[in-house]
């Protein structure tokens, strides 16, 4: 099986030539249906979800547990196809894996095999760049995430915000014009977690992608976005597309001391309070 | 295990070669009581032509490598395990891997596998016999045999516990197939390879040596057979020796190349994780 990726690409070459105008990935009435466990009732996941990520925007999806929001960017990585409705990145429907686009998980998931630099490499290894221009690279996205030092330490021995931010690099490294993240500080501390907000921040603010990002988190949902999208719940559909203003940079550490912070959390939360099921009931 | 990787962090600590010393003195022990005990028991406790004694076999074991006697068994025994492992091992990964990969075919063909390996391969050692000859062959279809069902399980078991998304994930970051089965897969079934190399290598011998002793030509399984059946306790015991001496050497050697490569595990006493962001 031939690889038909683009052979990377210089430095400064953005991974995929877009047109300004057409949307980094836009969702056109995207319905998914699960059977339940006992394989014979359909359950509808998400009904007629539309919305765009417009290039260099960063769009976070908050929404309820379970509502759905993880399976949208699994349809944006070409892990899933839609029950109906399409996926378009840079305007091309999305049919297949698509590995023009950056993806970020929950779980760092590095190869624990590999040493950190190693694993930062991978991407370019997978697209048979040379052992020497991979090192070089690998060695600039790692300075970026603030990692130096840590080359060739195995992913076991890196705390748990280190594994993440070699997560990070690891798809930094091929400059993916569009990035997935997929609650990816979920699992972290919240001191670790503020200090990876802030950092990821200060990352995206050179490389100008466009990220569409899940949480359920309305603080972070709201210091780190352009735009939140809240979600019902089940079967999900998006309740309100909320812009949010306030100027950057962003402090992430004191959110509700950015003048214009509190009214955008109170707008979103005004929306998403509907959908928390008081405890208790079904 | 641990104890020596233990071991080996003292001795960097200190700097000393007491600790390692002490650590072989210990493990040393009562392997030496034993043998003590067996010297004193025989001829007084229990009579010297059942259970022979270590001086008397540590005298036979010795005229056996000075006259030359051992050595074309011992030649044979060794080409048997060579050839069995060596196949065995080849096959389960090649199976393993194959069904592991390929969850509708093992659907059909694991109760298969999983049938014939509950068939007692010992008793089908006279049939191999008549099946492959006298020679070597025999012993090596029957130790292979069995170092295919145990390399094959593990592999199996390490392609099939792969963790789905990270396989997505490379997906996403632009792996093919192969590079899937090259980056991902197999590494990540390495440990339970090993794992299955390594319980294997009694089996290999076990296998060789049944098979030796359902007929053969030469072999060290001849040679116990043919001590056993002249009521010469020694010879068994010598061959015996031999036998355990191998097995030791082949799971030490495995135990290092395990550690090797998997030293991207934690270990039991290793650094815990730096902290930090």
């Amino acid at each position: 099986m031939r690889n038909n990726l683009p052979t990377i690409i210089g430095p400064d070459a953005p991974m995929t030539v877009a047109d300004e105008d057409v949307a980094a990935l836009s969702f056109r009435g995207v319905r998914q249906t699960f059977m339940k466990p006992d394989g014979q009732t359909p359950m509808a996941i998400l009904s007629d979800i539309s919305f765009d990520v417009p290039r260099g925007k960063f769009v976070s999806i908050i929404g309820p547990s379970g509502c759905g929001k993880s399976t949208l960017v699994q349809m944006a990585a070409g892990l899933l196809n839609p029950s109906g409705g399409s996926v378009f990145h840079n305007g091309k429907a999305v049919t297949s894996v698509n590995s023009q686009i950056g993806f970020v998980p929950q779980q760092a998931q590095l190869l624990p095999w590999k040493t950190m630099i190693e694993n930062v490499e991978f991407p370019l290894l997978l697209r048979n760049v040379d052992s020497r221009e991979r090192r070089e690279r690998a060695r600039e996205v790692v300075a970026k995430v603030d990692l130096a030092g840590f080359e060739d330490h195995y992913p076991y021995q890196l705390s748990g915000g280190m594994q993440k931010r070699a997560s990070i690099a690891r798809m930094l490294i091929y400059r993916p014009d569009t990035i997935l993240m997929d609650e990816p500080f979920g699992a972290l501390d919240a001191q670790t977690r503020m200090v990876m907000q802030h950092d990821l921040q200060a990352m995206l603010e050179t490389e100008n992608s466009s990220v569409l990002f899940v949480t359920h988190d309305i603080t972070e949902a709201v210091i780190l976005s352009d735009t939140v999208i809240v979600m019902s719940r089940r079967p999900a559909k998006i309740l309100a597309e909320i812009s949010i203003d306030f100027a950057r940079p962003r402090n992430v550490f004191e959110p509700h001391a950015c003048p214009g912070f509190s009214e955008a959390y109170n707008e979103v939360w005004s929306e998403f309070r509907n959908q928390l099921k008081p405890s208790g009931t079904a | 295990m641990t104890d020596r990787v233990a071991t080996r962090t003292d001795l960097k600590q200190f700097g000393s070669l007491w600790p390692r010393l002490g650590h072989w003195l210990a493990l040393a022990a009562p392997g030496v009581f034993l043998l003590c005990f067996w010297q004193y028991a025989s001829g007084r406790l229990i009579r010297e032509t059942y259970i022979s004694k270590p001086s008397e076999i540590g005298k036979r074991l010795f005229e056996l490598f000075v006259t030359g006697e051992i050595w074309p068994n011992l030649a044979v025994t060794g080409k048997e395990l060579v050839l069995s492992y060596v196949i065995g091992v080849t096959a389960g990964v090649l199976v393993g891997y194959w069904l592991g990969r390929s969850p509708r075919v093992a659907a059909i063909i694991e109760p298969y596998v999983m049938a014939l390996y509950g068939v007692p391969k010992i008793a089908l050692a006279p049939l191999f016999v008549i099946w492959f000859g006298i020679g070597i062959w025999s012993k090596v279809v029957l130790a292979g045999t069995m170092v295919f069902f145990l390399v094959f399980y593990n592999v199996y078991a390490g392609v099939r516990s792969v963790d789905r998304e990270i396989v997505n994930l490379a997906r996403v970051m632009g792996a093919n197939e192969r590079q899937l089965g090259r980056q991902i897969y197999l590494p990540a079934a390495a440990p339970h390879l090993l794992l299955g190399m390594r319980m294997a290598i009694p089996y290999a011998v076990i296998g060789v040596i049944v098979g030796e002793f359902t007929a053969s030509i030469s072999g060290l399984g001849l040679f116990i057979n043919y001590a056993s059946s002249t009521y010469d306790p020694a010879g068994v015991f010598a061959g015996i020796f031999i036998l355990l001496a191998i097995v030791t050497i082949l799971n030490a050697a495995a135990t290092r190349i395990e550690r090797r490569l998997l030293r991207w595990r934690p270990q039991e006493n290793s650094a815990p994780p730096v902290d930090g962001n």
